[in-house]
């Protein structure tokens, strides 16, 4: 099979004004992912090139870049699924870049930060040293779980059309993870959310383009929570939402299951 | 923890205005929101045009009869037209997103199971109805007009 | 919750919109033969169901438009939390003034 020509975006702080574009000839295995193709470029071609990646299967978040003008996980992205020889990679848009490949994604950590993505209940005591359990169904559970698996790695950011030009949008992940945890029974700061959300520059500015749905790499669905978001606030408003009874904090239970005979198999 | 280079050197790298009209291969609905949002202007910009002209009513019939003069004008029948179209498209499209915005079309949160598929491109359908039911009004507005 | 507010109003007015200015381009392009004449149009400025009719589509036309604006505007020059009640008046002054402008020609042109 023919080669891959990488063309990949560099960028050094210390001598460039602007990025530019390196071409490299890599290679082509069978089953290999771009992650890889760049890891062959820094340990053989050019070991300058900067880039992140961690547990290269697509759940640490680490490599979100732009890969043939669509954001991608780099390891997520086998290289014939592209259907192509010729491979672009640039950084991943809407972050700064600190240099090549490396976008710096510590706004997309203070808006979700702001939107105060955990449990919030009145008695906070029993969240901190819990005594009793918080019960919450199976159909509870099912309404947010699709929201809970988010691996923050920014790349529904750069596709949202808003968050290219609005610096002050909260964005797709701060906006789905709020409703996240709006809508999980267990907690009790609704209202608290409402207010972060619902901004000159919150839910509202989003206008359902779909493309951070479409980018991202968990199937997490941002412009859905997004959607459920708006009609809980449009309920609220109106008036006519009905109050989530908050899940009770029920004992756990006094008598343990049986344990299962399995021999003894440590050495006295 | 402070980055390495004090002098901050990071390069921006929004996508600014371009981000709006094209960004990358995405689906249809995001270039449907560029056109929404260039209809929408667009019909604002009728709407000063439009009360611009009939404000020459407060100067008399004589320069109410020149404006309407002007109007017969080919390039002001083409634009009759096109605030026609953006006025079917702006609506209809509106339509749906009012739908959309209130989640009543998508469906239900449900475990995401390899290859996913999203809640709007479940509702691809109902784009597709939507795109169609504009493109019939608006040929059939066209051949209204030229008739 | 004032951000919400208005956009329950945006929908609300488009909605109205679309019956309302519907009616109005079917009635003007297609239903009648000589809408711009002079006196067709006086005819309709002295019927006050008319001028009602003219002024409601203004109103909502308007609040529609300029609420968009305004979207479009926090957008691109991302205009910071306390300066959106200076663009919030200017939008509000905007708008009545459109709004008295667009009310004031029909009466008076009569």
């Amino acid at each position: 099979m023919q080669d891959l020509n990488f063309k990949v975006q560099r960028y050094n702080p210390d001598k460039d004004n602007s990025p530019h574009m390196q071409e490299f000839t890599v290679p082509f295995k069978k089953g290999m992912s771009v992650l890889d193709g760049l890891l062959y470029i820094k340990e053989n071609l050019d070991n300058t090139l900067a880039f992140r990646s961690s547990c290269r299967m697509g759940i640490c978040g680490s490599c979100g870049m732009l890969i043939n003008n669509l954001p991608r996980l780099a390891c997520h992205t086998p290289v014939e699924e592209l259907e192509t020889y010729k491979i672009e990679v640039k950084s991943l848009p809407n972050y700064p870049i600190i240099k090549d490949l490396v976008p710096k994604i510590d706004v997309l950590f203070e808006k979700h930060k702001s939107v105060k993505p955990y449990l919030i209940r009145e008695d906070n005591e029993n969240l901190e040293r819990p005594e009793t359990e918080l019960y919450q169904s199976v159909e509870q559970l099912d309404s947010f779980m699709q929201f809970s698996y988010c691996i923050k790695c920014g790349l529904c950011m750069s596709a949202c059309p808003t968050v290219a030009t609005d610096r002050l949008f909260l964005g797709p992940q701060p906006l789905a993870q709020g409703y996240r945890y709006c809508a999980d029974s267990r907690d009790e700061a609704g209202k608290e959310r409402f207010e972060i959300v619902d901004t000159p520059h919150g839910i509202w500015l989003c206008h359902m383009a779909g493309a951070c749905s479409e980018a991202c790499p968990k199937g997490l669905d941002p412009a859905f929570a997004i959607q459920l978001f708006k009609r809980m606030l449009v309920s609220q408003s109106l008036g006519i939402r009905k109050q989530p009874k908050s899940a009770p904090a029920i004992q756990p239970p006094k008598t343990s299951k049986p344990k299962i005979a399995v021999p003894e198999l440590t050495v006295k | 923890m402070q980055a390495i280079n004090s002098k901050n050197r990071n390069l921006p790298n929004n996508l600014g205005i371009k981000g709006w009209v094209w960004a990358g291969r995405y689906t249809w609905e995001r270039y449907l929101y560029t056109l929404h949002r260039l209809t929408g202007l667009g019909l604002l910009l009728f709407i000063t045009i439009h009360l611009g002209i009939n404000g020459t009513r407060i100067w008399g019939a004589s320069s109410w009869e020149d404006a309407m003069d002007i109007l017969e004008t080919p390039a002001f029948k083409v634009g009759e037209y096109l605030v026609v179209a953006a006025f079917i498209f702006h609506a209809l499209n509106g339509g749906r997103l009012i739908l959309q915005h209130m989640a009543y079309t998508l469906g239900k949160p449900k475990a995401p199971i390899y290859p996913y598929v999203d809640a709007m491109r479940q509702n691809r359908l109902l784009m597709w109805a939507v795109l169609f039911v504009i493109v019939v009004l608006a040929i059939f507005a066209l051949v209204l007009f030229v008739i | 919750m004032k951000e919400t507010r208005l956009k329950i109003l945006q929908y609300v007015s488009g909605i109205a919109i679309f019956i309302v200015a519907g009616f109005h381009i079917l009635y003007s392009h297609f239903l009648k033969e000589d809408v711009t004449e002079w006196n067709s149009i006086a005819d309709r400025a002295a019927d006050n169901w008319w001028l009602a009719f003219y002024v409601l589509l203004l109103i909502f036309g308007l609040y529609h438009g300029l609420h968009g604006l305004r979207t479009i505007i926090l957008e691109y020059f991302s205009i910071s939390n306390s300066t959106v009640k200076v663009l919030d008046y200017v939008f509000i002054i905007a708008g009545l003034a459109i709004l008295g402008y667009g009310t004031y020609i029909p009466v008076e042109a009569l």
